[in-house]
């Protein structure tokens, strides 16, 4: 705590203050954090916006503009197109399967219970932990020759043999990757939505049950329309995490077509075939879908009108 | 649009009173026992993954490779630990590899944990407190920067740090997490100052103290849980990157552990004991922190999150 000063507080009036440093002071305050979104976010993602539109390749130069050139290219290329449809199909289910997970985890957890701390606690550690670490460990799980999801599938004869998961069907291998990215990211829709639970009155459930309504119908009047916001906020958080899915789709399904995502190819793009222009040209793209689609979902959740 | 998301789900959590109805005994079982199973279940889904990779690190590989898998560990065996340490003298280039790795994280995510709650602190104080020109519009631009994804600066980065040298160097690394961290930080840390009454340090400055020490001695002190969970959230997002420092670093001068850990992974050849002692290594440190210190975690996930 700062000393007490002796002076009577009369003494130091507003006016006193010098003028020059107390108006300099908030951009000083302020300089460095402006300084690194500036140089480290603004300037490089402008880079990307006009780059794209030039023809960037560092072991091919020079660089020059070239129009829609990298556009067309990109159009042309099936590995980008699988890549467009595969990340629709990955923000597809992580989307629809985080958002009923946290829904389900938050509706059983709202009440206080014995040990809910620790429970709560438990529930988000896989949001904490590193993606490429839950891969790696997934893809353990789902081994052909000795994975844990054949034995126990096998021990409850629903397969006769062991069977290989990943990277011979697409739409499998698309959904099983997907799967482990929602085990790190439910916990955060989950969390959401529980804020938003914890936040409504009890008096509007009581009145419902006065009025006789069940369960069900108390969920769809009552919960469904008060935690809509927040439902919208963890679907957009869920959507721009699957639709930058990378680490996941790296590790379990590696520079394979089939499974790719438009980060991995991206990256691929850029940094093995060393096609920086065709990398940003991907890059805009992407990031302009990853806004609109944020954007459109959340006026679709705002805009409807609360169901009865 | 999104601030005003964030003014409804920013309710006050937990403070629902509790009226005990009278229910049936039958019933109340009943409902126990649903509630009982939903745990478990709930549970089951967050651990079992976890609890799998223990399970296979703590056996040999003949142990792991068994059909039906041993759902414990059978024989149980530390040598897949003992080798990641270099405890045992084969493979010691490994246990280099994973050792080394895992201090690059550490220097990485904490430096960059350091520097983001500085530079945070200082500008969200900054706007908390202060009035000025184009304020409005500076804080909406660097918030404006989370909805950025990764694809929009990954490459530009890239060229920049390339261009300075800097590629695989532990400074690239910290320099462009905290560009990534910075604007999350500073949402959660002005919020966090926000809530903090003024009275304290107006009256601070009625005795004369300066604006440092009015936000050492006073704001910091008093935002000190606000403060605790940007820094922890910043680490655990630190140690949890991959695609960039993918792209920023080349061997093991400046690659974390997850860009070694993926590289072991992809070769194909090592051990899924051994893998799995990784794993299990890798996510302990910010499994523990995450477990405990949860209760920063939730109120900063939840105020940071509804951004």
């Amino acid at each position: 705590m700062a000393p007490r000063s002796l002076a009577p507080p009369a003494v130091r009036a507003p006016g006193r203050r010098p003028a020059r440093r107390g108006r300099l002071l908030p951009w000083l305050l302020v300089a460095p954090l402006v300084a690194f979104i500036a140089l480290l976010s603004v300037y490089p993602t402008a880079v990307t916006t006009v780059e794209a539109f030039f023809r960037v390749s560092p072991l091919d130069p020079p660089t020059r503009f070239n129009g829609l050139a990298n556009f067309r290219a990109l159009a042309a290329n099936a590995a980008v197109t699988t890549s467009w449809v595969n990340t629709v199909a990955y923000a597809a289910v992580g989307v629809v399967l985080s958002t009923v997970l946290g829904v389900a985890g938050a509706v059983r957890l709202k009440r206080r219970f014995r040990f809910r701390g620790i429970v709560l606690a438990l529930v988000i550690l896989p949001w904490a932990l590193p993606a490429v670490d839950e891969a790696v460990i997934w893809n353990w799980m789902y081994d052909p020759n000795y994975g844990v999801v054949n034995s126990v599938l096998h021990s409850l004869h629903l397969i006769g043999g062991y069977h290989v998961y990943l990277g011979l069907d697409r739409w499998l291998t698309v959904v099983l990757i997907e799967i482990v990215q929602v085990w790190q990211m439910a916990p955060l829709s989950f969390l959401i939505i529980l804020a938003a639970l914890q936040s409504i009155p009890p008096d509007l459930y009581e009145a419902a049950q006065v009025d006789g309504a069940s369960a069900w119908r108390s969920f769809r009047t009552v919960t469904l329309p008060l935690i809509r916001p927040a439902i919208a906020v963890a679907a957009v958080q869920a959507l721009v995490l699957s639709f930058n899915v990378f680490d996941q789709v790296y590790v379990m399904n590696g520079n394979a077509p089939l499974g790719s995502s438009l980060m991995l190819q991206t990256y691929l793009t850029t940094f093995q075939n060393l096609d920086f222009g065709g990398g940003y040209a991907l890059s805009l793209l992407v990031t302009l879908a990853t806004v609109l689609l944020s954007a459109g979902i959340i006026a679709l959740i705002y805009r409807k009108p609360v169901a009865t | 649009m999104t601030v005003s998301v964030t003014r409804r789900s920013l309710a006050p959590a937990g403070t629902r009173p509790r009226r005990p109805r009278p229910r049936p005994a039958g019933l109340r079982g009943v409902r126990l026992l649903g509630r009982a199973v939903s745990v478990i279940v709930i549970l089951a889904w967050s651990l079992f993954p976890l609890y799998w990779a223990l399970n296979t690190s703590l056996t040999t590989l003949n142990g792991a490779e068994s059909r039906p898998a041993h759902l414990v560990p059978s024989p149980f065996s530390i040598a897949s630990y003992q080798q990641l340490f270099g405890v045992s003298g084969s493979q010691s280039g490994f246990a280099f590899q994973f050792g080394r790795s895992l201090l690059n994280a550490v220097i990485e995510s904490g430096g960059a944990m350091v520097l983001t709650i500085v530079i945070a602190v200082l500008g969200a104080y900054a706007f908390a407190r202060m009035e000025f020109l184009f304020k409005r519009t500076i804080f909406t631009s660097v918030l404006a920067t989370l909805l950025l994804p990764a694809y929009a600066t990954l490459i530009p980065l890239y060229r920049v740090m390339s261009g300075l040298g800097l590629v695989n160097t532990y400074l690239a690394v910290i320099l462009v997490y905290t560009s990534g961290f910075l604007p999350l930080a500073t949402w959660l840390l002005y919020n966090y100052f926000s809530s903090v009454p003024r009275s304290l340090e107006e009256a601070a400055f009625v005795d004369g103290a300066s604006w440092l020490r009015t936000l050492t001695r006073i704001v910091i002190p008093v935002a000190a849980p606000g403060i605790a969970a940007a820094a922890i959230i910043t680490f655990l997002l630190g140690w949890a990157q991959f695609l960039f420092p993918l792209v920023l670093t080349s061997d093991l001068s400046a690659q974390p552990v997850t860009v070694v850990v993926a590289a072991l992974n992809g070769q194909r050849i090592v051990p899924f004991t051994l893998l799995m002692a990784c794993g299990v290594v890798t996510a302990a440190v910010p499994g523990i922190v995450a477990v405990a210190l949860n209760r920063f975690i939730i109120s900063g996930v939840t105020s940071g999150a509804v951004k």
